[in-house]
């Protein structure tokens, strides 16, 4: 009986140092949770974000992992799919929050998944890199606004050229077209909406040079736009300048074939999607976005990324080549920041990531500080991507191009000098 | 202008309506002779896609690939029959409502994990490249579907009228114990509705995924549709269906192009709430006086 008892108790002893050793946080991997869709209509971006992320992991990790406190340490990735559906992603989310030893999270493509989930991230101070997520909204709701002030510490950073930046753009490009009147397109998702909102601004911005023949909304699913379509034609529109997803900008481009109506469809970068370029065929190309990677081994690094990706998941063709690279770029910057705190503490990552020491070499370019503490006026502190980073590209025959050759000469002599926001 | 564009969108929806008419028609058939319907009959036009779709991926020719992709559609609607509804009829109970809805849901999920969730493009060697007449734009592929339309149900109406067999289809519909008594097997004629309406099924799939694209959700909003217009065109007129499909098509479009694209499933709503309210046996169909 006695040695029954002993026997138990040291058990129990055992278990307790077992059940500490993993909650404690004091284990010898990294945990880094990837989420996006997976699956359906946004799966091209999220299954190449993640795709992106683990070519990195497994490149980290090849090479031993991250040096912490003289211990190499492997980066071990959690995958969740958000189906691109709001309530998903807040349940995901709430995973997250329970996990004791979780580092970070990198991922998210759908603005109103955004929305659902950051918010009990922030809460628990969980560090969270967004890609390639770039709906205004998903970071102007920490701004302070008015009298309700945003957080003055903020644990969610993104990665991916922004709307503002994008809708900018595009109002740029229809501006420098000469174009004077112009349809808006938007899909009802909050995605769309603030994306919309984004053009409408800009183009107040910019002077006001383009009159608004009509502003179209659709649905999610939608496969008929004749009606939005027929309306922008009989007001003249000289041009589309739409946000959505692939599969409905699809639509939108067959429907403009259909009805005769050939004019230019420019608008953020979801039209570089392979759905969006596989469904509407011929009728897309000459349609015009901004795009942080072009899939053209322009540079050594951008040619070993390609070749890399090709190799790993047997394709011959990226099925979003952004959603690849940013997600690829947004593990290193991670790791930058582990390896800085040297710590698997979120909350030490957060601080490195406001204050990289070290230069990151990207495939997208050489990141040089991409954040700095947050500032509830300045939603740019948490933002990597400035205008710089971002060309127009162009569907051509199945493929994403550039759009203007200065683009792609600038970034090939660029390849080797350091870029960031400090350049500016 | 304007004129020209209220007709493109008619036209538009008229061709939209032709589809709405033949997913009807499937309903109709298996309602004649089994007073059952199938409530996953969408889900047969998305499976019948699919196994297209896939056939199609094997590097079969158009023609074959349309051919396989009907029998399949005989086949899932035999399935159907036999796990869903005969055994309801049999016990004369209502069970084929709830079990044709799970049947629907099953293959739902089982494309779903076949096919994924994607929407996928339909190869297709009709064009869709637009030709104008009278200004108004129209695809091959739209024409395609008419032809496709007319064509399928034309040979099953003249089946029906032609042929022994279609002579015995027509005898379950109408007095199912007359025609047991005369020899003829109702439970087989019931059989082959609920495959001829199978049939339609994948008919309707292969013409409107080029369209659509191909994915799981492809069929739900048309089936939907499809039941309204079968139930205000009344659950027995092959003629009625073409008539109300289109109108309902037109409406749709119409209402899509004035009020707004959020509106356009308002207007056959409200024609279904009518058609119940007003005439529960449709606009076409027959008054049956029922003997208790």
């Amino acid at each position: 009986m006695k040695i029954q008892l002993k026997s138990i108790a040291v058990l129990m002893l055992a278990g307790a140092a077992a059940f500490s050793a993993c909650g404690g946080g004091k284990s010898d991997v990294i945990k880094v949770a990837i989420t996006g869709p997976f699956t359906g209509g946004s799966a091209p971006m999220g299954a190449s974000m993640r795709d992106g992320a683990k070519l990195a992991i497994a490149e980290i990790n090849a090479a031993g992992g991250i040096e912490i406190n003289g211990k190499k340490l492997k980066i071990e990735a959690i995958e969740r799919d958000d189906e691109a559906k709001n309530e998903r992603g807040a349940i995901i989310c709430q995973e997250f929050v329970a996990m004791k030893d979780l580092s970070g999270v990198i991922g998210t493509v759908n603005t109103g998944v955004v929305l659902a989930g950051d918010k009990y991230l922030q809460e628990k101070g969980i560090t969270k890199i967004i890609t390639p997520a770039a709906g205004s909204q998903s970071m102007t709701q920490w701004l302070n606004k008015g009298d309700k002030k945003g957080p003055v510490d903020l644990s969610i950073f993104r990665f991916a050229a922004y709307d503002d930046i994008q809708a900018a753009m595009v109002i740029e490009e229809a501006i420098n077209r000469k174009l004077t009147r112009v349809a808006f397109f938007y899909d009802s998702t909050n995605y769309g909406k603030s994306g919309f909102d984004d053009m409408v601004n800009q183009n107040k911005k910019q002077g006001d040079k383009l009159q608004v023949a009509a502003s179209e909304k659709f649905n999610i699913g939608d496969k008929d736009m004749t009606a939005q379509l027929l309306r922008a034609k009989s007001a003249g529109a000289q041009a589309i300048l739409i946000w959505g997803i692939g599969p409905e900008l699809a639509a939108i481009a067959n429907g403009m074939a259909k009805i005769n109506l050939r004019v230019p469809l420019i608008g953020g970068w979801p039209l570089s999607m392979s759905n969006f370029v596989d469904n509407a065929g011929k009728n897309g190309d000459g349609t015009i976005m901004p795009q942080t990677f072009i899939e053209e081994p322009i540079t050594p690094k951008a040619k070993a990324f390609i070749e890399a990706y090709h190799k790993a998941y047997n394709v011959k063709r990226i099925p979003s080549p952004v959603s690849a690279a940013q997600g690829y770029d947004a593990v290193y910057i991670f790791a930058a920041a582990v390896s800085q705190a040297q710590s698997t503490d979120t909350k030490k990552i957060k601080l490195a990531l406001e204050d990289l020491k070290k230069p990151v070499h990207g495939v997208i370019t050489t990141w040089l500080k991409p954040y700095t503490k947050w500032d509830p006026n300045n939603v740019a502190s948490h933002e990597a991507f400035t205008r710089e980073q971002v060309v127009m590209g162009m569907v051509k025959d199945g493929r994403i191009i550039f759009a203007n050759d200065a683009d792609r000469q600038r970034l090939i002599k660029n390849a080797s000098a350091v870029k960031g926001k400090d350049s500016k | 202008m304007d004129q020209i564009m209220v007709f493109q969108m008619m036209v538009s929806g008229a061709f939209m309506g032709l589809v709405y008419a033949l997913v009807a028609y499937g309903f109709q058939l298996t309602y004649a002779t089994g007073k059952s319907i199938n409530f996953g009959q969408g889900e047969l036009v998305m499976v019948s896609a699919f196994i297209c779709l896939s056939l199609t991926n094997l590097g079969l020719p158009y023609g074959i690939m349309v051919l396989l992709g009907l029998l399949c559609g005989a086949l899932l609607g035999l399935f159907v029959e036999r796990s869903a509804v005969r055994l309801a009829l049999e016990q004369k109970s209502e069970g084929w409502i709830l079990l044709t809805i799970i049947l629907g849901l099953l293959f739902f999920s089982v494309s779903e994990n076949i096919w994924g969730r994607d929407d996928r493009p339909f190869p297709t060697p009709i064009s869709s490249d637009a030709f104008q007449v009278f200004g108004i734009s129209v695809t091959p592929v739209e024409i395609s579907v008419a032809i496709g339309v007319f064509f399928i149900m034309g040979l099953i109406e003249l089946f029906k009228r032609q042929t022994l067999l279609g002579k015995a289809f027509e005898a379950v519909s109408t007095d199912r114990d007359a025609a047991e008594l005369m020899g003829i097997s109702a439970n087989r004629t019931v059989m082959l509705s609920y495959a001829i309406s199978g049939v339609v099924a994948a008919m309707a799939g292969v013409l409107i995924s080029p369209i659509t694209t191909v994915g799981p959700t492809m069929a739900s909003a048309l089936v939907l549709k499809a039941f309204s217009v079968a139930v205000v065109a009344g659950l027995d007129s092959g003629f009625g269906v073409v008539a109300v499909g289109i109108f309902l098509g037109i409406l749709e479009s119409l209402t899509s192009y004035y009020i707004g694209s959020g509106w356009r499933e308002v207007p056959g709503l409200t024609l279904l709430i009518l058609a119940l309210a007003l005439r529960p046996t449709g606009i076409f169909g027959k008054a049956v006086i029922r003997k208790v």
